[in-house]
C-alpha cells in the first residue's frame, strides 16, 4: 500500500519522514555535545559505542548504565520505541537486535556495540508501509498507539521465526506484548493476514 | 543506577580474573534479571563484565547426553532440532518461560542464576533475609501467594522461578563451573540450594566462578509433559509447574522422573513419587495416589496454603497428560 | 462462530486518520516532544504510609553529577493554588483537590512523592534520586479496607435511597443473600504518565501533557499556579491510554511545573510503572451486600445492596456502585445504601465504567444467583424485569434495546447448549459453563466547541481542545464532518490536544462522541449558512436567493433554478483563503428533564474450566452493545473488543495487593499485576443495535467506552459457576480459587 491513499494522515508522515531524514545530522551533534559533557563530568565514564540503526551507523559515547531504550529515546530521538514499564514486562520497547525481537529495557547500550538495531522507524521503505504496518492499520490492531511499535516489531518477528502458523500460536507468541486497550484479536487478525499475504517482510 | 565499570574480556580466564578482582563484581549476559535488579537497587555491583564474547554458545550431543553452552540463548535452545527430538521437556518448559524477547535474551547460565522473584527480596527499602541478611523475612507473614512450600527455612521461604531449571531438575541435569582455581561439575539439584541460614546464597557458585556448561545425559523416556498452572495464560511466573518424563513398556512404567516447579527454592525433585510410581502401571488410581505423596511435607504460610491443593491437581494433570490418560 | 450483523470486516473506510502515526512511531506522546535544553526530573517517594518528614538527607544527591535542584517541602515555592484565594472573591469556590505536593512534610500514603530531582540526564536524576533520603516521624495507620469497613465509626455517608419497603427481600420465598468483593485495580495505562513543562516567560507556560482533558488540565493549572488560562498552552496530541487515570491533573503535573520554574529549563517527568499505582488513581477496593428477592414467577420484589468502598485519608472520592440497582430492573421495593471508608492509600478516581463496573458484579451475580433458586434461565428473569420507564426519575428512556441485545447475544454464544445444572456439562474433558450479564452506563451530552475551517483548497478542517486516549475521536468526527459537509474524508481533518483550539470536554464517561459531534453538527450547519450568504453577496446567478432558497448538498450550492456551484468556488470568488465558525454545543440539560439517558449492553460468556486444575480458558465471547449509532465501525468495534479485554482482567487476573504491614502496594509492576495478555483474549463477536439516538445527540450516539467493560465481569463469574457449580464473590477468579 502506498501512503498516499492515506491522505488524511499524509502530510503529518511526510512532515515527520522529513524529521527523520535529519536524524543522522543530529546525532553527530549530540556525539559532540556527549565528548564536552565527558570533560566536565569527569566522574562518569562514558564508553564509545558503535552500532547501526535502522541501516544508519553511530558512532557516539555513552554511560554504561544507559539502556538501549533510553538510548533510542532521549540520544538518538527515536521514540517510536516506547517505555511501558522499564523492567522487561510489557514489551512496549521491543526492537530488533541482529534480526531478533528483544526488550530494549533491559540491555544496556553498550552491550549493543557493533550490532545492528531496528526500530518501528525503520521498517517502511521510504513512504511504503511494511505490510505489517498496513495490517495493524486495515485491521485496527491498536487504540492509544503506545504498544503499537512493540507490537509490530514482535509480530514481523513472530511471523519470521515461524510461530504464526495460527492464531492459537499468535496469541502464545505474542503474549510479550501488552496492550492495555485490549486490541489483541484485531492484532491477530493482523498478522494472520501478513501471513497469509506471504509478502517478503 | 550506579555508574559502574564496563568490560567485556573475550576468554574465559580473562572474565574470571576480572571477577576476582573486584569486590562487587558481576558478570552479565542476557541481562534480563540483573539490570532489572540494577534498577531496582537490588544489586549494585561496580563492575559490569559482559560475557557474551565468551566462547559458551556451542550446543552438541552425543550418545551421553547433550552439552549446552552457557551462552546459548533460551529461544536457541527451545527451537535446538536435537532437544524438540530428544529433550522435549526442556523445550516444553523453556517455551512455557518468560516472553519471546526474553528468551531471545536470556541465556542458560543466566536462567539457573536467576534470582527469586519474592516481592520483598525486590523491594530494596523492606526487610529481606536474602537481600540483608539479619534484616528478616518479610514474606512470613505477608504476602506470599508466589512461595514456597517444600523445603523453607524461617530465614526465607522464596521460590526460584525458573521454569527452564524444572525440566532440568527432572532430566537429571549438571553443571559446569570454571573459577580461577576450579573446574568442577555438579548436579543442578546439589547446585541450586535449599535457604536454610543462608538464604543470602542461592547457590554453590564461588566468587569469580562461572557456569560454562550444562549437560543433560541421554535418556530412554518416551513420554514427557510439562504442565505450568499461573494467574493468566502466558507471561507470568508458574504458581505451580510440574515436568515429569516416563519410560514406558506398555502401560508399565519402567521408569519415572519428576521435579516441581514455584514450590521451593530450588526444583522440587519428587524422588519418593519417582521410587512408589517405578514399576506401576500408568492409571488414575496410581496417579492419585502418587500425587498425594507428591504433596507430604508441604507446608503453606497463610496466602499460598492453596499449593498444596495445587500442587496435587498439577501431579496428577502432568501424569495423566504424559500417559495420554 | 456467529456472524456479526453489523461488523464489517476490514471497512477500509473507517481506518483510523491517525494510523500511520501510530504505526510508524511518529506519534508524538507527552515524554517524546523535543525541547532544547529540557532537564528530566524523577520522584523520590515516602517509604511509610503516614506521619511526618523530620529530616530531608539531600546533600549527597545535590553533589551527584549532573543534578540541577533537589525540590522539596523544604525548598519549593509558593504554588498560589496551595491557599485559598481568600482575598479574591473572583477565585471563590476554587479549593485545591487531592494532595498538595511538597507543601509540607506530611505523609499520606506510601509511595507519596516527597522530592523531586532534577539532571541534566535522566540516568543521573534517577541516580540521584536513589540517593536522597528522609527520616520520618511515623504514625499509626491503616490500609485494611476488610478490617475497617466492619467499624462503623470509621464509615463516612456517601447517600442513602429508599423506594418502598426496606430490606423487603428478607421476608419473601426466593431469594439470596450474598456478599461480593473487589479488590483494588490500577489503570495501567501503557504509557507512564508524563508532563513536560515548559515556562516561556515569567507568565508563560506550555505543558505537554497526559490529559484526558487539555481544557481541564489548564485550568487546574490556571488555578494552581495564579495565571491565566490564556497564558497557559496545554498540548496533548497523543495519549497512550488512561482509562481516567488522566481524568485530573495528578502530583507530578504540578511538580514538572514547579521544576520548570525553579530550574528555569524544560523539565521532563515521566513517572515509573510503579508510581502509576501510588500516584494516579486506582479503582477502589469495594465491599457490596446484596439481597434480592422475586416471586415465584421471576417478578423482582425487593433488592437491598449496600457498598463501602475506599477513599483516602486527604480527600474524598465516592463512585455510583449502589445506583444500577435502583434503576436497571423493575422492583417495587429498593434500599441501597454506600459508605466510604478512609484509608492510609493514595486517592482513588474513577476508572473505566467506574461505578456500574463494581455495582453490576454484584447486582448480576446476585441476579444469577436468583435464577437458580427460582430455576429460571437467567435471561428469562432478564426480561421479566425489563422496564421502559426509569424506575427512581420516572422518565421514559430515550432509547433502551437491552431485549434486543439478550436475542442476539442469545444465539451468537448458542445459549441453548447453556446447561441448566452447573457442572454437568463437559467438551474435550473440560467443563463448560455460559453466562452472561448486563452493562449499562449513563449517557448524555456534555458542552462542547468546536471550530471548522472551510478553506478553498477544498479541505475542511475542524479543531477542539479535547485528546483522545484511543476510542478514535478524531476518526468519528471526520466521519461527522465528512458526512455533514457531503466530503470526501480524505479531504477532512479534525485537530485536537491542544487548548489554542475552542474547549471541548474531557474525555471520559463515554460523552466524547455526542458532545463534540454535537459541536461539529453546528458548526457545520453554520458554515453551510456562511456559504449561503457568501454566495448570495458574490455569486451574481444567486444575487437575488434568500439563504432559504438555497440548497447545500455534497459541497454544492443550489437553486431551485438549476444553478449550482461548488462551495470552493464561492470561498475564491469572495476572495478569501477559508471560512471558518466557532460553535459552541450546550448541554443537554433540557432533555434530562424529560428522559433518562443510558447505553447498554448484555455479554455473554462461553468458558472451560478444567476439572482438575481449575484454570480457566474463556472460548467465546459475545458482546452486544446498545450505544446509539454507530460512528466509526472499525474504532468502536475495538472499543468494545477492549472493555471485554478489560473486563477479562478484572474477572481473573487484577488485583493490587496491599501489604497492611507496611501500607504499601506489594505488586506495582507489570510482571505481578497481571493485565490480561494476547493468550488471554478469546475470540470474540460484537454485535451493536445500531440505532440512533437523536435525542442524546442530533449525531445519534450514546456512548461504548464503559459499558464495553460494564458487565463483563458478572457475565465470566456466571459462567464460572455454571461450569463449576463454584459461586466465586471476591474477583479476580485465579486458579486458586477453583483448584481441587
Amino acid at each position: 500500500m502506498d501512503t498516499s491513499q492515506h491522505n488524511n494522515s499524509r502530510r503529518n508522515f511526510l512532515k515527520k519522514t522529513t524529521a527523520l531524514a535529519t536524524l543522522a545530522i543530529a546525532g553527530q551533534v549530540i556525539a559532540k555535545a556527549g565528548e564536552k559533557d565527558e570533560q566536565i563530568a569527569a566522574l562518569f565514564e562514558k564508553m564509545p559505542l558503535q552500532l547501526e540503526v535502522n541501516g544508519k551507523p553511530y558512532q557516539l559515547s555513552v554511560e554504561p548504565r544507559t539502556s538501549l531504550l533510553d538510548f533510542l529515546r532521549e540520544t538518538l530521538k527515536l521514540t517510536g520505541t516506547k517505555k511501558g514499564c522499564d523492567h522487561g514486562q510489557c514489551g512496549a520497547c521491543t526492537v530488533h537486535v541482529d534480526g531478533r525481537r528483544i526488550n530494549a529495557c533491559l540491555s544496556l547500550a553498550i552491550m549493543n556495540n557493533g550490532k545492528k538495531i531496528t526500530t518501528i522507524e525503520g521498517i517502511a521503505k521510504g513512504n511504503q508501509l511494511h505490510p505489517m504496518q498496513e495490517a495493524f492499520i486495515k485491521h485496527d490492531g491498536f487504540q492509544c498507539g503506545y504498544c503499537t511499535p512493540g507490537q509490530i516489531m514482535s509480530a514481523i518477528a513472530c511471523v519470521k521465526e515461524g510461530n504464526a502458523g495460527s492464531p492459537e500460536q499468535i496469541r502464545e507468541c505474542m503474549s510479550g506484548n501488552i496492550c492495555r486497550c485490549g486490541a489483541y484479536p484485531n492484532i491477530v487478525d493482523a498478522i494472520m493476514d501478513v501471513k497469509k499475504g506471504g509478502q517478503v517482510i | 543506577m550506579i555508574n559502574f565499570e564496563y568490560i567485556k574480556p573475550n576468554s574465559i580466564k580473562a572474565a574470571v580474573k576480572a571477577h576476582t578482582k573486584e569486590k562487587s563484581a558481576s558478570f552479565i549476559a542476557g541481562g534480563t534479571n540483573l539490570v532489572d535488579l540494577m534498577k531496582k537497587g537490588v544489586e549494585s555491583p561496580t563492575r559490569l563484565i559482559d560475557i557474551n564474547g565468551l566462547p559458551l554458545k556451542q550446543i552438541s550431543s552425543d550418545n551421553e547426553g547433550i552439552r549446552i553452552g552457557a551462552l546459548s540463548l533460551n529461544s536457541d535452545l527451545a527451537e535446538h532440532e536435537t532437544v524438540k527430538e530428544k529433550y522435549p521437556l526442556l523445550s516444553m518448559a523453556l517455551l512455557a518461560g518468560a516472553s519471546p524477547q526474553l528468551r531471545n535474551m536470556a541465556t542458560v547460565g543466566g536462567n539457573i542464576l536467576q534470582r527469586t522473584r519474592c516481592l520483598y527480596f525486590y523491594d530494596a527499602t523492606l526487610p529481606c533475609n536474602k537481600r540483608n541478611p539479619g534484616s528478616g523475612c518479610a514474606a512470613i507473614g505477608g504476602y506470599n501467594r508466589m512461595h514456597a512450600i517444600f523445603g523453607t527455612s524461617n530465614q526465607c521461604i522464596a521460590v526460584h522461578p525458573s521454569d527452564m531449571c524444572v525440566a532440568l531438575s527432572a532430566l537429571d541435569a549438571s553443571v559446569t563451573l570454571n573459577g580461577a582455581k576450579t573446574n568442577r561439575t555438579l548436579t543442578l539439584q546439589q547446585f541450586l540450594r535449599l535457604p536454610g541460614d543462608e538464604p543470602e546464597l542461592d547457590n554453590q557458585l564461588q566468587k569469580g566462578e562461572l557456569i560454562t556448561e550444562v549437560s543433560v545425559p541421554s535418556n530412554d523416556f518416551n513420554k514427557y509433559h510439562y504442565v505450568k498452572i499461573r494467574d493468566r495464560a502466558s507471561y507470568a511466573f508458574a504458581l505451580v509447574s510440574v515436568a515429569v518424563a516416563m519410560q514406558t513398556n506398555g502401560k508399565t512404567i519402567q521408569k519415572i522422573q519428576l521435579a516441581m516447579g514455584g514450590v521451593a527454592h530450588q526444583p522440587w525433585r519428587l524422588t519418593a513419587v519417582e521410587k512408589m510410581l517405578a514399576g506401576k502401571q500408568m492409571n488414575r488410581e496410581n496417579f492419585e495416589i502418587a500425587a498425594t505423596l507428591a504433596m507430604e511435607g508441604a507446608r503453606g504460610f497463610g496466602q499460598n496454603n492453596f499449593k498444596i491443593k495445587m500442587g496435587k491437581a498439577a501431579v496428577l494433570e502432568a501424569l495423566l497428560k504424559a500417559a495420554g490418560i | 462462530m456467529g456472524q456479526p450483523t453489523f461488523y464489517i470486516e476490514n471497512n477500509f473506510e473507517d481506518e483510523r486518520v491517525d494510523g500511520i502515526d501510530k504505526v510508524t512511531g511518529k506519534a508524538t506522546y507527552s515524554a517524546e516532544h523535543d525541547i532544547e535544553n529540557m532537564a528530566y526530573a524523577v520522584f523520590v517517594c515516602s517509604t511509610i504510609p503516614k506521619g511526618a518528614i523530620s529530616n530531608m538527607q539531600v546533600g549527597a544527591a545535590k553533589n551527584a553529577p549532573g543534578v540541577l535542584d533537589i525540590i522539596h517541602h523544604l525548598n519549593c515555592p509558593v504554588v498560589p493554588g496551595y491557599n485559598p484565594y481568600f482575598k479574591d472573591p473572583n477565585k471563590k469556590g476554587y479549593e485545591w483537590r487531592g494532595l498538595k505536593v511538597f507543601n509540607n512534610n506530611l505523609v499520606y500514603s506510601y509511595g507519596q512523592p516527597i522530592a523531586l530531582v532534577v539532571a541534566d540526564t535522566l540516568e543521573r536524576a534517577v541516580y540521584a534520586a536513589s540517593l536522597v533520603k528522609a527520616t520520618y516521624v511515623k504514625e499509626a495507620f491503616s490500609t485494611n479496607f476488610q478490617e475497617d469497613r466492619t467499624k462503623e465509626s470509621r464509615l463516612k455517608k456517601s447517600g442513602d435511597y429508599k423506594r418502598g419497603e426496606a430490606d423487603f427481600y428478607k421476608t419473601a420465598a426466593y431469594k439470596i443473600e450474598a456478599e461480593y468483593d473487589i479488590p483494588i485495580e490500577t489503570h495501567n495505562p501503557m504509557e507512564l504518565h508524563a508532563t513536560t513543562a515548559v515556562w516561556n516567560g515569567e507568565n508563560q507556560l506550555t505543558v505537554y501533557d497526559k490529559s484526558q482533558g487539555p481544557k481541564g488540565t489548564q485550568r487546574d493549572l490556571a488555578n494552581n499556579f495564579g495565571l491565566e488560562e490564556k497564558n497557559i498552552r496545554v498540548v496533548t496530541e497523543f495519549v497512550g491510554g488512561a482509562f481516567g487515570s488522566a481524568l485530573r491533573s495528578w502530583p507530578h503535573v504540578t511538580a514538572a511545573v514547579i521544576a520548570a520554574k525553579k530550574t528555569k529549563r524544560p523539565v521532563k517527568l515521566m513517572i515509573t510503572r510503579e508510581q502509576m499505582f501510588t500516584t494516579v488513581g486506582y479503582r477502589p477496593e469495594a465491599w457490596q451486600k446484596i439481597g434480592i428477592s422475586a416471586s415465584e414467577d421471576g417478578t423482582l420484589s425487593g433488592i437491598t445492596h449496600h457498598a463501602v468502598s475506599n477513599t483516602s485519608s486527604y480527600e474524598d472520592f465516592g463512585e455510583g456502585i449502589v445506583n444500577v440497582s435502583q434503576f436497571l430492573y423493575g422492583c417495587p421495593n429498593v434500599n441501597t445504601s454506600y459508605r466510604l471508608l478512609p484509608l492510609d492509600l493514595n486517592t482513588p478516581t474513577w476508572m473505566r465504567g467506574p461505578g456500574p463496573a463494581t455495582g453490576c458484579f454484584a447486582l448480576e451475580s446476585a441476579l444469577d444467583e436468583l435464577s437458580y433458586v427460582l430455576k429460571m434461565d437467567p435471561i428469562e428473569l432478564r426480561l421479566r424485569n425489563d422496564v421502559s420507564v426509569h424506575p427512581v426519575n420516572k422518565l421514559p428512556w430515550t432509547t433502551r434495546f437491552l431485549k434486543e441485545c439478550y436475542a442476539l447475544g442469545k444465539k451468537g454464544i448458542g445459549w441453548q447448549n447453556r446447561p441448566t445444572e452447573p457442572g454437568s456439562l463437559k467438551e474435550n474433558g473440560m467443563l463448560v459453563g455460559y453466562g452472561m450479564a448486563v452493562g449499562v452506563f449513563g449517557a448524555g451530552r456534555g458542552q462542547a466547541a468546536a471550530k471548522g475551517i472551510l478553506k478553498a483548497d477544498g479541505t475542511f478542517v475542524m479543531q477542539s481542545a479535547v485528546s483522545d486516549m484511543g476510542p478514535g475521536t478524531a476518526t468519528a468526527m471526520v466521519n461527522i464532518g465528512a458526512e455533514l459537509m457531503g466530503l470526501a474524508k480524505q479531504k477532512v481533518f479534525f485537530e485536537l490536544g491542544d487548548t489554542n483550539f475552542p474547549p471541548g470536554p474531557t474525555q471520559g464517561g463515554s460523552g466524547s462522541t455526542s458532545a463534540i459531534g454535537t459541536a461539529i453538527n453546528a458548526v457545520c450547519a453554520a458554515l453551510q449558512e456562511n456559504l449561503k450568504e457568501l454566495a448570495i453577496a458574490h455569486i451574481p446567478a444567486f444575487k437575488y436567493a434568500k439563504p432559504a432558497d438555497i440548497t447545500y448538498k455534497n459541497g454544492k450550492l443550489s437553486l431551485a433554478t438549476g444553478d449550482s456551484i461548488q462551495y470552493t468556488e464561492v470561498i475564491s470568488k469572495a476572495d478569501k483563503p477559508l471560512i471558518e465558525v466557532v460553535k459552541d454545543a450546550a448541554r443537554a440539560t433540557a432533555e434530562a428533564q424529560k428522559y433518562a439517558m443510558n447505553s447498554f449492553s448484555a455479554h455473554f460468556v462461553k468458558l472451560h474450566v478444567h476439572p482438575i486444575t481449575g484454570v480457566i480458558s474463556i472460548k467465546h465471547i459475545v458482546s452486544v452493545a446498545d450505544c446509539g449509532k454507530i460512528i466509526a465501525i472499525n474504532p468502536a468495534r475495538s472499543q468494545m473488543v477492549g472493555g471485554v479485554v478489560g473486563g477479562i482482567g478484572m474477572a481473573l487476573t487484577e488485583e493490587t495487593v496491599v501489604d497492611h504491614r507496611y501500607g504499601k502496594y506489594m505488586n506495582a509492576n507489570f510482571a505481578d499485576y497481571h493485565v490480561p495478555v494476547n493468550a488471554d483474549a478469546p475470540p470474540m463477536d460484537i454485535y451493536f443495535i445500531n440505532e440512533p439516538d437523536h435525542i442524546i445527540s442530533p449525531t445519534g450516539a450514546k456512548g461504548i467506552g464503559e459499558i464495553a467493560l460494564v458487565g463483563v465481569a458478572p457475565a465470566i463469574a456466571n459462567a464460572v459457576y455454571n461450569a463449576t457449580g463454584k459461586r466465586i464473590r471476591r474477583l479476580p477468579i485465579t486458579p486458586d480459587k477453583l483448584v481441587g
